[in-house]
C-alpha cells in the first residue's frame, strides 16, 4: 500500500523569529489602543491605513523582500510570526494584508523591474493596497473559465468584463486582474494573463456588493473599454494560469485560515469566568486543543516552505480543517455561553458576538478555495484522481 | 539514538510487525490467546527497552525514539503491552532499578504505600491479563508488584484486549524506590503513548480505506472515482493528518522538555485532539468501506476499535480537555494567546 505520507514534521520557529515576536507584541500593545476601526473585533480584513502605516514604519510589511524594494530580507518564518501576532492580538491589518501576502510576492517573482520599483516600496510603507481580481459572475471555483477580455491594442490592452467579490476595491489602489488575452473561454488555462490594474483607471466602475451581515467588503468591478498600458502586464502574456496558482499557495497556507475569529475563543474565556464547571472547562479545552493542533500544522507548513518545499496538499488540509474549526467555534461557544456564562449580561453580550461570528462564518469555507475545491486537491494527492 | 539508527530500528521493527503481527495474532488475543512467541521475539528485538539506558541493559534510546516505535506498533494493531512495558521499564530505570523481562502493566490510580506494601484498587488497567508485574506510583514511590501478589479481574476492552481491574492488598513490592515522576506525569506519558499509537492506527485506516476504494468496483468503476467518496477520503485524510501532527509535536515537546514534565500541555492537547477525531476517523472509514469494513473478517476493525478504546485510555478528551480549559479559564483571556504560542498551560 503506498499513499503519499501526510506528514507535518514538528517545527520550531527559530530564536530570531521568537525574539521578533516580543517586539511585535510590545508594538501592538502600544499602538492598538490608539487605532480606531469600525469593527468591535478587528481582524485581518478590518482596514486601517493608520495601522498599516505604523506597521510599515517598523519594517514589518514585506519583511522577506529584498532591501532594494524596501523589504527586510528576513525569513519567511519571521513573517509568519508577525502575521500570527497580528491575528492573535486582533490588529486591523486589512489594508495591507493582501499586498503583503500575495500581490507583492507575485510582483517580486514575475513583475518587471519597473513594476517592482514603482510598487513594492510603497507596499512596505503601508501606503499601497491591493485587491484580488480573480472571480467573475460565471467563474468562481472554475477560475480557468474567466471571460474578462484584454484585447491587445497599440501600447497596451483594451479590457472589457466584470470581476466580482473583489474585496476592498473601493479602498485599495490596485487590483491584480486575471484576464484572457488570447483564445476562447474553452481554451481554459491557455491564453490567460495577469494585469496590474490601477483602480482609478478610466473605464472602471466599482459598485458595492453588500454581504449578508450588511457589510461592504466586496465589490463588483466592471471594465468597459478600459485601456491598460503594456507596462502593466505582469510576467509573460499567456502565463496567467501558472502565476495565479502560485499566488493561491500564499493565499491558502496562512494562519488567517484558523485565526480569523480568535476573538470568539478569547471572549468565551471571559464569559465563562475563572472557575468554569467541569463540562464547560472540557469543551473549552477541546477548542483550545484543536486550535493548538492547527497551529502546529501551520507552523510545520511554514517550516516546509522555508525549507524550499511547496506543500500545496498540506496547505489545503490546514485550510480545510481551519475553516471548519472557525465555523464550529461560534456555535459551540454560543451554546456553552447560554449554559455557563457567569452573568446574564455577559451572556447576552457574548451571544451577540457569537451570532455575528456565525453570520460571517459561511465565507470562510468559500473564500480562497472552497472546501470542495480543497478536498479535490487532497483527493488528487491521495492518488484518487 | 541518531536519526539513522532510529530509522534502522523502525525499518526492522516495521518488517517484523508486517510479517509476524498478522490477523491471526490480533484475533487470537481477542479470543484470549496470549501470543507468547510473538512477545518473546519483541523482547529479543529489545523494543520494550527502547528508552532504557544501555547501562541498565537497554537500547539507550530517548523517549522520542520509543514514541516513534509506538506509532509504528499502533499502525500494526500490535496486541501486546509494548507501550505499557516500555514505559514501565523506563520508569523503573529512572528510579534506579533494572527492568526485568516479561510483559508489564501500568497501574495508575489511588494507591497507598504503608510499611513497604501497596494497597488500593485500579480499574481498567490495560493488559492486566498477561502482565507479569504491575508498576505503580504511590506516595512518591515507584513500586513494582509481582502478579502473584495482586488480584486481577479481567474485563477485556472493546477492542478485545485483556484489560482488567487490579487490587493490591498489602502487596509486597518486588522493587520500590523514589519515583522520578509523579503519578500524574506517568498518566501523561501513557496518554502520549496512546496518542502516538492512535496516530499509527489512523494512518493505517487511511491507507486501508484509500486502497479499498481503488479496488472496489460499483456501477462499473472503482468507487475512488466518485466525487462523494473522494471528498470523504479527503476529510478522513485531514483528520488523520491532524492526529499525526499533534501527536508528533507532543512527542517532540515531551522529549525536549525532559522526563519530569516536558511537553505537559502538548501531550494534553494531542491526546484531546486524537480522542476527539477518533470517532470521525472511524465513521468516515467505515462509511467508505461499506459492509465489508463492518465484518470481523476484515482488518479495519482492528484499528477503528482500538481508536475507540485508546481515546479513553490514560485520560479521554474530556479529562485532558478539562485540564486545559481549567488552566485557560483560571489565567483569563490575555494569557490564552501567549500560552498557545508557547505550547504550555495558560498561567
Amino acid at each position: 500500500m503506498s499513499i503519499p505520507k501526510l506528514e507535518f514534521p514538528p517545527f520550531h520557529l527559530p530564536p530570531e523569529a521568537e525574539a521578533l515576536r516580543g517586539e511585535v507584541r510590545a508594538f501592538l500593545k502600544e499602538t492598538l489602543p490608539a487605532i480606531k476601526t469600525e469593527d468591535r473585533f478587528a481582524s485581518w480584513n478590518t482596514a486601517s491605513p493608520d495601522f498599516s502605516k505604523a506597521l510599515g514604519r517598523r519594517g514589518w510589511i514585506g519583511i522577506t523582500w529584498p532591501k532594494q524594494y524596501g523589504g527586510g530580507e528576513r525569513s519567511f518564518l519571521d513573517r509568519y510570526v508577525v502575521t500570527e501576532e497580528l491575528l492573535g492580538n486582533g490588529a486591523p491589518a486589512g489594508s495591507h494584508w493582501v499586498a503583503d501576502r500575495q500581490s507583492g510576492p507575485l510582483l517580486l517573482r514575475f513583475g518587471s523591474e519597473e513594476q517592482r520599483q514603482a510598487i513594492l516600496p510603497r507596499i512596505t510603507r503601508g501606503e499601497c493596497y491591493f485587491s484580488i481580481g480573480m472571480s467573475e459572475p460565471d467563474s468562481g471555483s472554475d477560475l480557468a473559465s474567466v471571460r474578462t477580455r484584454a484585447e491587445p491594442v497599440p501600447g497596451g490592452f483594451r479590457v472589457n468584463g466584470t470581476k466580482v467579490w473583489t474585496s476592498g476595491a473601493h479602498r485599495n489602489h490596485y487590483c491584480i486582474t486575471l484576464v484572457r488575452t488570447s483564445g476562447q473561454r474553452e481554451d481554459r488555462h491557455k491564453g490567460l494573463s495577469q494585469l496590474l490594474v490601477d483602480l482609478k483607471t478610466p473605464g472602471i466602475t466599482i459598485r458595492p456588493i453588500i454581504n449578508l451581515a450588511g457589510r461592504h467588503d466586496w465589490n463588483e468591478v466592471t471594465f468597459s473599454d478600459c485601456f491598460i498600458p503594456e507596462s502593466c502586464l505582469i510576467g509573460n502574456e499567456g502565463d496567467g494560469w501558472l502565476q495565479v496558482t502560485s499566488e493561491l499557495a500564499f493565499e491558502r497556507s496562512g494562519p488567517e485560515r484558523f485565526m480569523q475569529n480568535f476573538y470568539v475563543l478569547r471572549e468565551l474565556v471571559r464569559v465563562l469566568g475563572r472557575q468554569p464547571a467541569k463540562r464547560a472547562g472540557a469543551i473549552l479545552g477541546r477548542l483550545v486543543a484543536r486550535l493548538w493542533t492547527l497551529r502546529q500544522m501551520s507552523v510545520a507548513v511554514a517550516g516546509m516552505m522555508q525549507g524550499g518545499k511547496s506543500p500545496a496538499i498540506e496547505a489545503s488540509l490546514v485550510k480545510d480543517l481551519g475553516t471548519i474549526y472557525q465555523q464550529d467555534l461560534p456555535e459551540i461557544a454560543r451554546t456553552l455561553a447560554e449554559s455557563d456564562a457567569t452573568t446574564e449580561d455577559d451572556m447576552a453580550d457574548f451571544l451577540d458576538i457569537a451570532q455575528y461570528a456565525t453570520m460571517m462564518a459561511p465565507s470562510y469555507t468559500i473564500q480562497g478555495g472552497t472546501t470542495q475545491v480543497l478536498r479535490g486537491i487532497v483527493a488528487r494527492g491521495l492518488g484518487l484522481r | 539514538m541518531d536519526r539513522e539508527t532510529r530509522d534502522m530500528l523502525l525499518d526492522t521493527a516495521g518488517r517484523f510487525f508486517t510479517e509476524r503481527c498478522g490477523k491471526e495474532i490480533v484475533n487470537g488475543v481477542e479470543k484470549g490467546i496470549w501470543p507468547a512467541d510473538f512477545w518473546k521475539e519483541i523482547e529479543e528485538m529489545g523494543l520494550p527497552l527502547t528508552a532504557v539506558p544501555e547501562d541498565k541493559g537497554g537500547v539507550g534510546g530517548t523517549l522520542a525514539d520509543l514514541m516513534a516505535v509506538l506509532r509504528l506498533a499502533g499502525g500494526h494493531a500490535v496486541p501486546v503491552p509494548l507501550a505499557e512495558t516500555a514505559l514501565a521499564a523506563m520508569l523503573v530505570a529512572a528510579a534506579g532499578g533494572t527492568p526485568k523481562p516479561g510483559p508489564a502493566a501500568l497501574a495508575l490510580g489511588p494507591l497507598a504505600m504503608a510499611g513497604g506494601r501497596l494497597t488500593g484498587k485500579v480499574e481498567r488497567v490495560p493488559f492486566a491479563g498477561p502482565a507479569e508485574r504491575f508498576v505503580a506510583i504511590a506516595d512518591g514511590m515507584l513500586v513494582v508488584v509481582a502478579r502473584a501478589n495482586a488480584r486481577v479481574t479481567l474485563a477485556p476492552s472493546h477492542a478485545g484486549e485483556p484489560y482488567g481491574t487490579v487490587v493490591f492488598e498489602n502487596a509486597p513490592a518486588e522493587f520500590a524506590a523514589r519515583s522520578a515522576v509523579t503519578v500524574e506525569r506517568a498518566r501523561e506519558l501513557g496518554a502520549l503513548a496512546r496518542a502516538m499509537q492512535m496516530a499509527g492506527a489512523a494512518d493505517k485506516i487511511l491507507a486501508t480505506t484509500v486502497e479499498y476504494s481503488k479496488q472496489r468496483v460499483q456501477f462499473g468503476r472503482p468507487i475512488s472515482t466518485f466525487q462523494a467518496i473522494q471528498h470523504m477520503l479527503a476529510e478522513l485524510a485531514s483528520c488523520v493528518a491532524a492526529t499525526i501532527a499533534s501527536a508528533e509535536a507532543a512527542a517532540r515537546d515531551a522529549d525536549e522538555g525532559g522526563l519530569a514534565d516536558g511537553g505537559s500541555f502538548s501531550i494534553a492537547a494531542a491526546k484531546t485532539q486524537a480522542s476527539d477525531f477518533a470517532q470521525r476517523i472511524a465513521a468516515l472509514s467505515h462509511q467508505s468501506m461499506g459492509a465489508m469494513g463492518f465484518t470481523h473478517e476484515h482488518i479495519l476493525h482492528h484499528y477503528t476499535r482500538r481508536l475507540w478504546v485508546w481515546r479513553r485510555d490514560f485520560g479521554s478528551e474530556s479529562f485532558w480537555g478539562e485540564k486545559i480549559g481549567a488552566a485557560v479559564a483560571k489565567a483569563g483571556p490575555p494569557a490564552l494567546w501567549p500560552a498557545l504560542t508557547e505550547s504550555r498551560y495558560a498561567s
